[in-house]
């Protein structure tokens, strides 16, 4: 019967749905409470997916996620959602696996759950306009793309990477160690670069990365001719 | 055996009018007579035949003009091959449309898991049976519990 596996589809798919942002460590082994709540929602049999639309609060232990419109793809065998997306106003706060606190806005965060040669792959990619962003203890990061590696509880950062640093100058900052919660990031020095934007508030540093924004394009040196 | 919620309650429309029918012994049987505390029940097909596939069951169905069928205090249950509650639909009052298998209410519905562990319910819904279709139109609330033993991902 169509509407008993349509039930229990959408019962699993809605819980799944709050996936995105839990642990793969052992805290999974303790039992665990999602809520979702939604102004309305949408359950697809034959699409295979669920759709909860207006106002739509995900609560976890470790996570809340709010947003506007969450899609979430039914899997085959009530198995792993493997595709989640999120859109509008998405503004997520989250622990990670080593207990540190993270907080992210973005227009759209898209959650990704696949097993290739036995490796776990589960990511969420934020973009959209307003530029997407992600505060933790280290300090509020903003670029173009921001993809959080939940498998190895990373960031990357892709196209106008920009840092502002929870650092004071009064404090020693440890500018060269990488930031705790991401082990992808090289964190940005503070040797500020020529043209550095230096415009932030006091006591913040303004750091432009080394690493993970787009490289510019690459510059060809014309031959200068005797004439 | 592929009986749908539909058919169920065609099923349940004519055991409740035959019901009358005997009844009222040699009587005609009236289209607009209404049915109480109603249980229709499938069972798997053989050799599970004694199993319960699934329970219908409500305080009143009430047909109406068009093909409509108002029942109340729905209760749908299904159950695994091993006999255990699968999932249990619960709605006070829907309006069921026989002619474009459709079911909605402006009422609550309640949907639950067969260890209740995975629960989602809200105001207003319309079920459309022929694409598998479910809306609930306000105030969706789902709970999700899970523990060791549960393979939900989360």
């Amino acid at each position: 019967m169509k509407t008993f596996c349509l039930i229990a589809l959408m019962a699993v798919t809605a819980g799944t749905a709050a996936r995105a942002q839990s642990d793969t460590n052992a805290e999974s082994q303790l039992l665990r409470v999602t809520d979702i709540h939604a102004d309305g929602a949408d359950f697809d049999g034959n699409g295979r997916t669920v759709t909860y639309h207006g106002n739509v609060r995900v609560s976890a232990s470790d996570m809340k996620l709010t947003c506007a419109l969450l899609i979430a793809d039914l899997p085959q065998s009530g198995g792993h959602v493997s595709h989640i997306v999120a859109e509008t106003n998405v503004v997520i706060d989250a622990m990670d696996s080593k207990g540190q606190t993270m907080h992210a806005t973005s227009d759209k965060a898209v959650y990704i759950y696949n097993v290739q040669d036995g490796v776990t792959n589960e990511t969420v990619t934020l973009t959209g306009n307003p530029q997407p962003q992600v505060e933790n203890a280290q300090g509020t990061m903003v670029a173009d793309v921001i993809v959080w590696d939940r498998a190895n509880n990373g960031y990357r950062f892709t196209g106008n990477y920009h840092m502002i640093s929870h650092q004071s100058f009064g404090v020693a900052p440890e500018t060269n160690s990488p930031p705790a919660t991401t082990n992808e990031l090289a964190a940005p020095k503070a040797n500020l670069p020529p043209g550095a934007d230096t415009n932030f508030p006091p006591g913040k540093l303004d750091l432009v990365p080394e690493h993970h924004s787009e490289p510019p394009p690459p510059q060809t040196l014309q031959p200068k001719l005797p004439y | 055996m592929k009986m749908k919620w539909s058919s169920a309650i065609l099923v349940l429309s004519v055991l409740t009018a035959l019901f009358f029918s005997g009844a009222r012994g040699l009587a005609q049987p009236s289209p607009a007579s209404h049915a109480r505390d109603f249980t229709s029940v499938e069972y798997f097909a053989p050799p599970l035949q004694r199993q319960m596939k699934s329970r219908l069951s409500g305080a009143e169905a009430q047909p109406l003009p068009g093909g409509l069928l108002v029942i109340t205090q729905l209760k749908l249950e299904t159950f695994t091959t091993n006999g255990s509650p699968q999932a249990i639909v619960e709605a006070p009052e829907c309006v069921y449309d026989t002619q474009h298998n459709t079911a909605n209410s402006a009422g609550h519905l309640r949907l639950r898991s067969g260890d209740g562990k995975i629960r989602t319910e809200g105001d207003g819904f319309l079920w459309r049976q022929d694409d598998s279709f479910l809306t609930i139109s306000n105030h969706v609330h789902t709970v999700i519990e899970t523990g060791p033993e549960m393979n939900t991902g989360l």
